[in-house]
């Protein structure tokens, strides 16, 4: 699942570059957005997509744990003084 | 009525720092970091209202006006995909660095990685240098945008303004009630007391001859304008920062920001609703600017924006990972799982605050005259399209976008100076907490103060500036990335990258004050991007030539995974 989010983050740069709609000023999306506009609003959202699927499968949870390890260990040290 | 509209919203942050202040535990670290226990939405909103300022949404209506939609995409969507990594990458990591091991500041932590007081006595004054140019921007930004919204908040009654008139026009009219104020006589118009610049659209009508425009056009121009003075405007804003971050601390900052963000979204949405719907609609307004074949460009990027430019664009957003004021917030979430929230949301929150104002800037474009100053697109949008209650809740919003980012800075000089250099410099014993948070309090007061005084002084030298201190936080990102997954890197690599990037950004500023037109680039490229990829090559170079760090270093940073 790591390789998955990190290819689509790649994914999501490579679109970005989105030379083919470079002198493009239509459609114009739901009617007012011109489509250049549009397609980085959409890389916008996609962008928060991702970072849902990121914290979904690949959230380092160890981060939380080891800090409460740590305070475990720091009041049983207290408590043993 | 717009500063009254102002004045409430900054009366309302001056209750808030009260209310925090009363909250505040005697400790240093619920002053610089309100004992690290910020909940999730309250960081998203803190970590989005300190990246986020004024150029939210003056700057990117007003740059939308100069060079089209492709703003969106050459700022706010790169901002999107590498903010949320650096969320995801740096900003949790750091958390959990922060809490087991006590870090209050990002130089703590680079201290002890890199167990140098060399590295850290170079980078203070680096990084302090940045964090005020970015400050200085946000006080004379706040003094001028002020200005700009309070015309005719002060009457200057005394006050006469003459301009002469060739002859007195046949078909002038002047309405019953004006006439105590405005005299015609003998070839020349007098006006009493200040002028709004929208009094120009009820004096012109008035009558159809050349010269009475010509008079008019001349009268707006000499008469003052009754508004509230930049270093006024400059000094209400710093105080009321000032005031709360010093009664509350970190815990004000992060309840203010909540507010703030909220506020400059929120108002940056009913802008646009309400200048669309005069526009008559967003359909509308888009077929006729569409229709408009000298002033259509705007809707597309061709001749605007480089390709290799919006390319290389990429490397500005990385700026954010080296922010001290935001790693300082970094460190205040109750726990790393809180910043799942701030991954998600940032780019979304990026998405509803720049979209309308990128759309308002390209409209603004078919209907406002060339040669208008960008970063009045906004005010004269809002001002042409709305009235006056609206013009003060929109200043609200941009003072509070400019704010939210101020609070967390002022206080993170502070940090820097108390915890980093005179706690860690000066002090024999150990400062007592009581006598941190004295001297934190005391550090803001002097930062204020200091910041307030360069602002009153040369102020276009400081925007020229400005660009260059986000260069300068993405120049020192692989360093702080290094530190955090490589473990061979050592102080000798981080020292050198410190140095190359100080010599290049010094060397990008002296060129970029040379002849060019638009945005200073090489070879096409943003500055940044040589930058960043010669300090990385540096620092691999000088660390993979010199020892690694000891075993120890590396069991206390990269602990083997049980």
């Amino acid at each position: 699942m790591r390789i998955l989010v990190i290819s689509l983050i790649l994914l999501l740069a490579i679109l970005h570059q989105d030379w083919w709609w470079w002198e493009a000023k239509e459609p114009l999306v739901f009617g007012f957005m011109p489509i250049g506009l549009a397609w980085h609003a959409g890389i916008s959202l996609a962008a928060g997509l991702v970072g849902l699927m990121a914290v979904r499968f690949c959230w380092p949870d160890h981060l939380d744990d080891e800090v409460v390890e740590e305070a475990v260990a720091e009041t049983g040290k207290e408590e043993a003084s | 009525m717009s500063f009254t509209i102002i004045l409430c919203y900054l009366s309302l942050l001056l209750f808030l720092g009260v209310f925090a202040g009363r909250l505040l535990k005697k400790s240093s670290g619920d002053f610089f970091l309100a004992s690290r226990g910020i909940g999730p939405f309250m960081l998203l909103m803190s970590v989005f209202g300190t990246t986020m300022t004024a150029f939210a949404l003056i700057g990117s209506t007003g740059k939308t006006f100069e060079f089209g939609i492709g703003v969106y995409g050459l700022m706010a969507s790169w901002s999107g995909i590498i903010h949320a990594a650096i969320f995801f990458l740096i900003g949790a990591k750091v958390w959990a660095l922060g809490k087991k091991h006590g870090y209050v500041t990002q130089l703590s932590y680079f201290r002890d990685r890199y167990q140098s007081d060399g590295l850290v006595l170079l980078l203070f004054p680096l990084v302090v240098c940045f964090v005020v140019l970015y400050l200085l921007i946000g006080v004379i930004g706040a003094g001028r945008f002020i200005e700009g919204v309070t015309p005719e908040t002060f009457s200057e009654s005394t006050a006469v303004t003459t301009v002469p008139l060739a002859a007195v026009p046949a078909d002038l009219k002047i309405p019953a009630d004006w006439q105590k104020r405005v005299t015609v006589k003998n070839g020349e118009l007098s006006v009493s007391g200040s002028l709004h610049p929208k009094r120009k659209g009820l004096f012109m009508p008035l009558s159809k001859a050349p010269e009475w425009k010509k008079a008019v056009n001349e009268l707006m121009k000499k008469a003052p304008r009754g508004a509230v003075p930049k270093p006024a405007g400059m000094a209400i804003v710093c105080l009321v920062v000032l005031f709360y971050v010093f009664f509350g601390g970190m815990r004000a900052t992060a309840w203010a920001n909540t507010m703030q963000t909220l506020v400059f979204m929120v108002m940056g949405l009913i802008a646009f609703y309400v200048i669309t719907d005069a526009l008559g609609g967003p359909v509308e307004a888009s077929k006729k600017l569409l229709a408009n074949e000298g002033k259509n460009s705007v809707m597309a990027r061709e001749g605007l924006i480089g390709k290799w430019q919006f390319l290389t664009y990429c490397f500005i957003p990385l700026s954010v990972g080296m922010f001290p004021h935001l790693f300082q917030h970094w460190l205040t979430a109750r726990k790393a799982s809180n910043f799942k929230l701030t991954v998600v949301a940032h780019p979304i929150c990026i998405l509803i605050t720049w979209v309308p104002c990128v759309l308002l800037g390209m409209w603004a474009f078919g209907i406002l005259p060339d040669g208008t100053n960008p970063n009045a697109v906004l005010g004269m949008m809002v001002a042409r399209y709305s009235g006056e209650v609206l013009a003060g809740l929109i200043g609200a919003g941009v003072l509070a976008a400019i704010m939210s980012s101020m609070d967390s800075q002022f206080l993170c000089l502070s940090s820097l100076f108390t915890n980093d250099i005179v706690s860690h410099h000066f002090s024999q014993k150990e400062i007592s907490d009581e006598k941190k948070i004295l001297l934190g309090r005391g550090f803001v007061v002097a930062i204020v103060l200091v910041c307030y005084l360069i602002g009153l002084s040369n102020t276009q030298s400081v925007f020229d500036l400005g660009v260059w201190c986000f260069t300068g936080f993405a120049g020192l990102f692989p360093i702080l990335f290094a530190a955090l997954y490589w473990k061979r890197s050592n102080k000798q690599g981080a020292i050198a990258g410190v140095l190359t990037l100080a010599v290049l950004e010094t060397t990008g500023y002296l060129l970029s004050l040379g002849e060019h037109e638009g945005e200073f680039l090489i070879l096409g490229m943003m500055p940044v991007a040589f930058i960043v990829t010669i300090t990385t090559a540096v620092m691999v170079l000088v660390t993979l030539l010199t020892p690694p760090p000891n075993d120890e270093i590396v069991e206390k940073f990269f602990p083997a995974k049980n």
